[in-house]
C-alpha cells in the first residue's frame, strides 16, 4: 500500500480509531457536521437540569407570553413556562422515543430479514407482498390512526413507530442475505456441516448488519419527526410535557397574532436535530456502501 | 508512419481508504505500441492486465478514479491527449470507433436501432436524413443482418446478443473510421456466432484499409485474426511482435505460460500448470513484475528488465529472452 | 392488446389487496385502547344503554360475522355515519376529496417541476458545487416538519409582511365562491370568468402549495439524482460517449432513460405526500379531506377514520395503477415483461 499521508508505523497504530475518525471527517463533511449536531443534542439531553435556568414545567403566572429577554432567553409560552428550558428538555423526549423505536425495529426487522432471506419460499414471498401492500397507506396517517386507536402514550408511540419502521430493516438485511446466500463462503460453511443458526449468526449476520447500521440514523430522524407530528396533533405526548411537537402545538395559534417565539424555537430545535440525524445517516450510507460513491 | 502510436502510456487509480490514506494503483505503467493501416493488432493478457484500460485511455474515456498521468497517443501525427475535449469527442465515432463487450446494454434502449444509426451519422457529418437512412440500411446489410429495412425499426431489446453485436459493429463502421478498437467483442456469444463476428470484423477492416485493435484473452482469436500481438501483464507489455513469431518462438516466460495453458496443450499433457495471483498494483515489486510466478526467475530478475529484440520486430521484456527463444515449450 | 393483458393480470392482484385493505381498516378500531362504544355512550351511560349501542353497531356478534357485514357495507358504499358531522361518511369524503386533490396536484406538480430538472442536472456533475448545494437543500427538505413550515410561512407572509391572506379556508371570507364544476375554486372561477374569485383562490393556494412543493421536492431531487447517476454510469452512456455523441444528446439519452423510474418514484411518493397534505390542510384550515380525516382521528370519530384510511389506500392503489399503465404504454421493453 502506498500511503501518502502517513507512513504506517507503531506510533500511529496506537490511535487507529482517532485516525479513522479524522479520515471519515475529511471524506464526508456532511456526516461530521451531523455527528457533531447529534452529540450536542445528546449532551443537552443528558445535562438538561444543569444548563436550564428554569424548571421546564414551572409556570410563572405573571410572565405569560413574555418575549425573549434577559430572564427568559427564548420567552415564555401561554402558561408562563420558560421556552429555553423546555426546548433543552425536549431533546430528552426526542432521544427517549427515537432510540427505543429504532432499537425495536432492528430487533424485529433484522432476524426476520435474516430468516426470510435465507429460507426464501412462500413465507418470504408473502411477507414481501404484505410489505408492498402496506405502502398504500401514508406512514404518517397510519401511525396517527394506530396510535389514536391504541391510546396515546409514550409506549404506544414507540411501539407503533418501531413496528412501522421494521420492514425497512427486513428489506435491507434480506437483500444482503440474498446476495450472500449463494456465495462460496456460505456454501463452504454449509458443506462443512454448520447448523443453520450458526450460518445465520456467524456468517450472514456480521455482513448483513452493516447495511442495517447505515439506516439507523435516517430512521431515528424519521422517528423524531413522526413522534413530534403525533404530539403536534394532540395524539401522543400531551401538554404540558416539554416535547417539541407539543410546544409547537401550544404556539400554533400565537403564530398569527405575533407571539412567534412560542412555536418558532422548538421548531428550530426539531429541524436541527432531524437535520443532524439525516446528515449523519446520509454520510453513513455513503461510507458503508462504497458502491454509492463514484 | 503508423496510424496510431502509443508511447509510454501511464494510468493510475487514485482513491482513499477508510483511514483516509491515499492509495495509488499503477494500473498502466509505460505502455507503448503502434498499429498500421490494414493491420489487425491483438492485445492479450489475463483479467486486470490493463487491456481495456489501455483502450479507454487512448480514447479519452477514463472516469475517476482512473487518471491518465503520462504518455502520448499519436494518431495520424497528432497527440490525442493534447486535443481539446470537444475535438476529441468529435473524433470518437468518426475517426476512432469502439466496439464494446456488452452489446445489448450498450445500445440506447429507448431508440430504435435505425434511428441510432442515423443519429451517429448526423452527429459527425453533414448528411441528409434520407441518405443517412440509405447508408444505415446498407451498413446493416453489410454486417449480415437479414431484412435490414425491417430491422431498422427494431428496438435493441428485441435483438439477440449476436445481432446486437452486429448492430454495434455497424454503428462503429458507418462513419468509415480509420481505427477500430474492439474490446472483447465476442464475450458472451455462442462459439459459432463468435467466429462469424470476427470473420466479419476482419473482412471489413481489410476491405476498408482500416487499422484495428482486438482486445481479448483468447489466444485462438489472436492466432486466427491478428497480424501482430501485444501481450500485457500487470499494466505493462511483456512481449510484442508478429503473431507467427510470438506464438512460434515465445521469448517471455509469461507468454510461454499462456501458450502452454491453451486447452489443446493441456490435453496433450505437455503444458505445465501455471498460476498465482497477479501482483498487487498498489504495491508493485521492484524488478520484473512476473518474478513471483516465473519458473526461470533468478537474482538478476530483481532488476527491472528492458526490452530485448530477439528478432526483427519481435521484442520481449525478459533478461533471458534470447536464451528462451529456442527452447521448446 | 398489451394494455388489456396488463390490466387483467393486475386485477388478479388488486382483489386480494383490496380485501386486505378493508380488513386492515376493520381491525383499526378494534386493536384495543379506546372502546368506540364507551366513547359513543359517554361516561355516564348505563350498562343497558351500552348494550343497546353495541347491538346497534353489531358489536355483540362474533368478529368474523362483523367483518363480513363490514365488507358488505363497504362494497355497497355504506361507510356509516360520522358522529361529528352526522352525515354519511361517504358523502363527507366525496364532497371533500376534490378540495384535497387540488392542493396535492399543484403541490406535487410544482415539487416535481423543480425537483426533476434539478436532480437530472446535478447527476450530470456529481460532487460539483451545485450538487453539494442541492444535497444540503434536499436534506433540509427531509428535515423540516410540514406543519411547522406552514406556521412559519403564515407568520412571515401573513403576519409580518401582510402579503398572504390568513390561513383560513380556500377563498376570501367576503368572496362568493364560483359554481362547482371541477371542485377546484381556482379552475372553476377561471372557467366562469370570475376574476375576483380566481385571484382570491390563487392567493389562498400560494402558501400551502409552496409548503407541499418544498417538502416533496427534497426526495424527488435525491432519487432523480440517484436514478440519473445510475444511467450515466451505465453501458449505454459509456457507448454513447465512445461514439462521440455530443453532451446535449447524452443528456437526452439520460433523461429519457430516467423517465420511467423517476415517474414510478414520484407515483409512490404521492402516497406519502397525502399525509403531508393532510397536515398542511390542518394548519391552513383548508377544509378538505385531509383536515376532515385528521380531525376524525383526533376526536375518535371511528366511522370517519375508517372511511378516510380506506379512501387514502384506494387512492394509492389507483395512482399506482395509473403509473404502471403509463409505463406499459410508453416503455417499449415492457411488452417483453408482461
Amino acid at each position: 500500500m502506498t500511503t501518502i499521508d502517513l507512513p504506517a508505523g507503531r506510533s500511529e497504530r496506537r490511535w487507529p480509531t482517532l485516525n479513522r475518525l479524522v479520515g471519515v471527517g475529511r471524506r464526508s463533511p456532511t456526516a461530521t457536521v451531523g455527528f457533531v449536531i447529534v452529540v450536542a443534542f445528546a449532551l443537552m439531553a443528558i445535562f438538561a437540569q444543569y444548563i436550564t435556568p428554569h424548571d421546564p414545567v414551572e409556570a410563572y403566572p405573571r410572565n405569560i407570553l413574555n418575549p425573549p429577554d434577559a430572564e427568559f432567553w427564548l420567552g415564555t409560552d401561554g402558561n408562563g413556562m420558560d421556552i429555553f428550558s423546555r426546548v433543552i428538555y425536549g431533546a430528552r423526549y426526542a432521544f427517549a422515543i427515537a432510540v427505543p423505536a429504532v432499537l425495536l425495529s432492528i430487533v424485529i426487522g433484522v432476524p426476520i430479514g435474516l430468516w426470510t432471506g435465507y429460507r426464501g419460499g412462500l413465507f418470504d414471498e408473502g411477507l414481501m407482498r404484505f410489505f408492498d401492500a402496506l405502502r398504500v397507506f401514508p406512514s404518517i396517517i397510519l401511525a396517527l390512526a394506530v396510535v389514536a386507536a391504541a391510546g396515546p402514550s409514550v409506549i404506544n408511540v414507540v411501539i407503533v413507530i418501531g413496528l412501522l419502521d421494521s420492514p425497512i430493516f427486513v428489506r435491507v438485511v434480506r437483500a444482503e442475505v440474498l446476495a450472500l446466500r449463494s456465495s462460496t463462503m456460505v456454501e463452504a460453511a454449509r458443506a462443512a456441516g454448520n447448523p443453520t443458526w450458526r450460518i445465520l449468526l456467524v456468517h450472514l449476520l456480521p455482513n448483513a448488519i452493516q447495511g442495517a447500521m447505515a439506516q439507523t440514523a435516517v430512521r431515528a430522524a424519521w422517528a423524531v419527526r413522526i413522534s413530534a407530528t403525533l404530539a403536534f396533533l394532540g395524539v401522543g405526548i400531551q401538554v404540558p410535557t416539554p416535547e417539541w411537537g407539543v410546544m409547537i402545538r401550544q404556539g400554533a395559534e400565537y403564530m398569527v397574532t405575533g407571539q412567534w417565539w412560542v412555536a418558532l424555537f422548538p421548531g428550530i430545535a426539531l429541524v436541527v436535530m432531524v437535520l443532524g440525524l439525516n446528515m449523519l445517516g446520509d454520510g453513513l450510507q455513503d461510507l458503508l456502501n462504497p458502491r454509492r460513491k463514484g | 508512419m503508423a496510424l496510431l502510436s502509443v508511447e509510454d502510456l501511464e494510468t493510475h487509480f487514485v482513491s482513499r481508504n477508510l483511514d483516509n490514506e491515499v492509495l495509488v494503483a499503477h494500473a498502466l505503467n509505460g505502455v507503448s505500441f503502434a498499429v498500421d493501416r490494414g493491420q489487425v493488432l491483438g492485445l492479450v493478457g489475463e483479467t486486470g492486465a490493463g487491456k481495456s484500460l489501455t483502450a479507454q485511455s487512448v480514447m479519452g474515456l477514463l472516469r475517476p478514479p482512473a487518471l491518465r498521468v503520462g504518455g502520448k497517443a499519436l494518431f495520424d501525427g497528432t497527440d490525442l491527449f493534447e486535443l481539446p475535449t470537444d475535438t476529441m469527442n468529435a473524433m470518437r465515432g468518426r475517426d476512432i470507433a469502439l466496439v464494446v463487450q456488452n452489446p445489448r446494454t450498450s445500445l440506447d434502449p429507448l431508440t430504435r436501432i435505425g434511428d441510432q444509426l442515423v443519429r451517429i451519422q448526423r452527429v459527425h457529418r453533414e448528411i441528409s436524413l434520407a441518405d443517412a437512412r440509405k447508408r444505415a440500411i446498407a451498413m446493416l446489410d453489410a454486417v449480415g443482418i437479414p431484412e435490414p429495412k425491417r430491422r431498422m425499426r427494431a428496438w435493441p431489446h428485441e435483438l439477440s446478443g449476436g445481432m446486437a453485436q452486429r448492430v454495434l459493429i455497424a454503428m462503429a463502421l458507418i462513419n468509415d473510421p480509420k481505427l477500430l478498437i474492439a474490446d472483447e467483442p465476442t464475450t458472451g456469444l455462442d462459439v459459432t456466432v463468435q467466429a462469424q463476428i470476427l470473420d466479419l470484423l476482419r473482412d471489413l477492416v481489410i476491405d476498408r484499409d482500416m487499422a484495428a485493435i482486438i482486445i481479448t484473452h483468447d489466444l485462438g482469436v489472436v492466432a486466427h485474426y491478428c497480424d501482430r500481438v501485444v501481450v500485457m501483464f500487470a499494466g505493462g507489455i511483456v512481449e510484442a511482435g508478429p503473431v507467427g513469431a510470438v506464438f512460434g518462438q515465445p521469448c517471455h516466460p509469461y507468454t510461454r505460460a499462456l501458450l502452454a495453458a491453451t486447452p489443446e496443450r493441456l490435453a496433450l499433457g505437455s503444458g505445465r500448470r501455471f498460476g498465482g495471483p497477479p501482483p498487487d498494483l498498489y504495491n508493485l515489486p521492484k524488478g520484473c513484475h512476473y518474478r513471483d510466478r516465473c519458473g526461470h526467475a533468478t537474482e538478476l530478475c530483481e532488476q527491472t528488465p528492458s526490452f530485448v529484440t530477439v528478432a526483427s520486430d519481435h521484442d520481449a521484456r525478459c533478461h533471458y529472452a534470447a536464451s528462451l527463444k529456442d527452447q521448446p515449450l | 392488446m398489451k394494455v388489456r393483458r396488463f390490466l387483467l393480470r393486475r386485477l388478479i392482484f388488486i382483489v386480494p389487496l383490496l380485501l386486505g385493505i378493508v380488513f386492515f381498516t376493520f381491525m383499526l378500531v378494534r386493536i384495543g385502547g379506546q372502546d368506540p362504544v364507551e366513547m359513543l355512550a359517554g361516561p355516564t351511560a348505563t350498562q343497558a344503554h351500552i348494550d343497546l349501542i353495541e347491538r346497534e353497531l353489531g358489536l355483540d356478534q362474533p368478529l368474523l360475522s362483523q367483518f363480513l357485514i363490514y365488507i358488505g357495507n363497504v362494497f355497497t358504499g355504506n361507510l356509516g355515519d360520522s358522529w361529528i358531522s352526522s352525515q354519511p361518511v361517504l358523502d363527507d369524503i366525496l364532497r371533500r376529496a376534490p378540495i384535497t386533490l387540488e392542493l396535492l396536484f399543484w403541490g406535487v406538480g410544482l415539487g416535481a417541476l423543480i425537483g426533476i430538472p434539478v436532480g437530472l442536472r446535478v447527476a450530470g456533475r456529481p460532487d460539483s458545487w451545485f450538487d453539494q448545494c442541492a444535497r444540503v437543500v434536499s436534506l433540509f427538505g427531509f428535515s423540516i416538519p410540514t406543519y411547522w413550515l406552514g406556521l412559519v410561512m403564515l407568520f412571515v407572509f401573513f403576519y409580518l409582511l401582510g402579503w398572504a391572506p390568513p390561513g383560513i379556508g380556500r377563498i376570501g371570507l367576503v368572496v362568493i365562491p364560483p359554481e362547482t364544476i371541477t371542485g377546484s375554486y381556482l379552475i372553476d372561477s377561471l372557467l366562469t370568468g370570475d376574476w375576483e374569485a380566481a385571484h382570491s383562490a390563487f392567493s389562498h393556494l400560494v402558501l400551502p402549495v409552496t409548503c407541499i412543493a418544498i417538502i416533496s421536492a427534497a426526495p424527488i431531487i435525491k432519487h432523480t439524482r440517484a436514478i440519473a447517476l445510475e444511467v450515466y454510469r451505465g453501458d449505454a452512456v459509456r457507448f454513447a460517449r465512445a461514439s462521440g455523441l455530443p453532451r446535449r444528446i447524452v443528456r437526452r439519452i439520460v433523461m429519457r432513460n430516467s423517465t420511467v423510474p423517476v415517474m414510478t418514484f414520484v407515483g409512490t411518493e404521492i402516497t406519502g405526500l397525502v399525509g403531508t397534505t393532510s397536515l398542511i390542510e390542518f394548519v391552513f384550515a383548508w377544509g378538505g379531506l385531509g383536515q376532515y380525516g385528521l380531525n376524525a382521528i383526533i376526536s375518535g370519530d371511528f366511522a370517519a377514520v375508517q372511511g378516510y384510511v380506506l379512501f387514502l389506500a384506494l387512492f394509492s392503489v389507483i395512482v399506482f395503477l395509473i403509473i404502471d399503465l403509463t409505463v406499459v404504454i410508453i416503455e417499449p421493453r415492457s411488452s417483453e415483461a408482461t
